[in-house]
């Protein structure tokens, strides 16, 4: 049973040409998609010029959703390759400016209970830009080891690994910072 | 710990509200109502795929038509019943893998480099199991007259693949780029095996497979340079 606030059905009439969908599709889709930026360390800024940036692509290539299929690997597909091409473009940029001292890395602190999106990004920070974007896809935005294959453009054994290497460096850092007895209050 | 702990702190993480500046969301509203026409989604995945296919089949006959169909009437039964399904299996793995390419979100039943590297392999053993003839008359001359011919082929194959394809978006420009190729090689490949009449084994094995990586290179390629200029 679909509903009229479905993603997917909003999407169909968006291709239509029908602007409460597509504002309504905005205003649905782009907290995950600023939390995904922002999970990808970038900072509010650039997230908030990611966000922008996904959504005008996502307006010019919205003839490629094909109506039926799942909607959110589509989203996340083009918002995946927005990230990377901002951060190929920034990286060329940055790589013929002279830098006026080093900056240090700045080191990922131990997450806090607050559970806010600063602890998210620290939890996360340790994993690779790989492993870091599917467990944000698979526990945050709560898409299926399907979707996230889908959008990730690899198959459910390439993210099922992903997930599971990810979880070991996970456990092992909050093992370390002795969080799990703080933090985890046993599943919901 | 356990999964389900960890599993537990990410889902806490995930329930905390996340807003984005309204005033963002307004704008890129706004953007997006200016320029808001109904658009016609692109047509279904199997109807690509088998768009593809007739291309790469209609180039590589019509090559060889043209050219002379010697290759086809030289072979044993059994040399057709092996070679024409295990490329028709080939292009169409490639034409899916292409399709997928161009629509983001879709399914990979293989990845590209995968496709890639077994396809050749798997030409490479079905030539080497059925042609024994290892002599090697004029090898490098009529070597490199078959690679010419077979690339010559994979052009308008690879543009034909472009303009149907051309609505597309590819979210990797040089996978796209690689599988894209790997068509257009497949379709020089085809119309070689209709044409060639040297079934001398070292030449088949290394200057027809060879249109294959060249091709995919070469695609590999062309999508690195639009990625780079993008």
């Amino acid at each position: 049973m679909h509903s009229e606030s479905d993603p997917e059905i909003l999407m169909a009439r968006y291709q239509q040409g029908d602007y409460a969908a597509a504002t309504a599709l905005i205003h649905q889709l782009s907290a995950q998609l600023h939390r995904f930026f922002l999970v990808q360390s970038a900072g509010r800024g650039d997230a908030d010029d990611l966000l922008q940036e996904t959504w005008l692509r996502i307006h010019e290539v919205r003839h490629t959703y094909r109506p039926g299929e799942p909607v959110l690997p589509w989203f996340y597909a083009i918002a995946r390759h927005i990230r990377v091409d901002h951060y190929r473009r920034a990286l060329r940029t940055t790589g013929r400016e002279q830098p006026l001292e080093e900056v240090p890395e700045p080191a990922a602190a131990p997450p806090t209970a607050s559970g806010g999106i600063t602890d998210l990004q620290d939890l996360l920070a340790p994993l690779p830009a790989s492993q870091r974007e599917v467990i944000e896809m698979l526990k945050i935005a709560g898409m299926s080891l399907e979707e996230v294959a889908r959008a990730t453009s690899s198959t459910v054994g390439s993210v099922k690994q992903k997930a599971h290497r990810a979880y070991e460096k996970l456990r092992e850092r909050l093992s370390g910072a002795g969080l799990d007895e703080r933090r985890a209050g046993g599943p919901r | 710990m356990k999964d389900r702990e960890l599993d537990a702190i990410l889902s806490q993480a995930a329930q905390v509200p996340h807003d984005v500046d309204p005033a963002l969301l307004a704008s890129i509203g706004n953007s997006v109502g200016r320029s808001l026409t109904p658009v016609r989604p692109l047509p279904p995945a199997w109807a690509l795929t088998g768009g593809l296919i007739l291309i790469s089949g209609a180039v590589a006959l019509a090559g060889a038509g043209r050219l002379g169909l010697y290759g086809i009437q030289k072979m044993s039964v059994l040399d057709r019943a092996l070679i024409f399904p295990a490329l028709g299996l080939l292009l169409w793995l490639a034409a899916t893998a292409s399709v997928a390419e161009m629509i983001p979100g879709s399914r990979r039943r293989v990845s590209p480099p995968i496709l890639l590297g077994d396809g050749s392999l798997a030409l490479v053993t079905v030539f080497a199991i059925l042609f024994r003839d290892y002599h090697t008359h004029h090898f490098v001359h009529e070597g490199i007259a078959c690679l010419s011919a077979g690339l010559l082929h994979a052009i308008p194959a690879a543009l034909a693949s472009w303009v149907l394809l051309r609505r597309g978006f590819a979210v990797n420009p040089v996978a796209a780029g690689l599988v894209a190729g790997t068509i257009a090689g497949l379709a020089g490949v085809t119309m070689l095996e209709l044409h060639c009449p040297n079934f001398e084994a070292p030449h088949v094995i290394l200057w027809h497979t060879a249109v294959v990586p060249v091709s995919w290179a070469a695609g590999a390629l062309l999508g690195w340079l639009r990625n780079r200029r993008a």
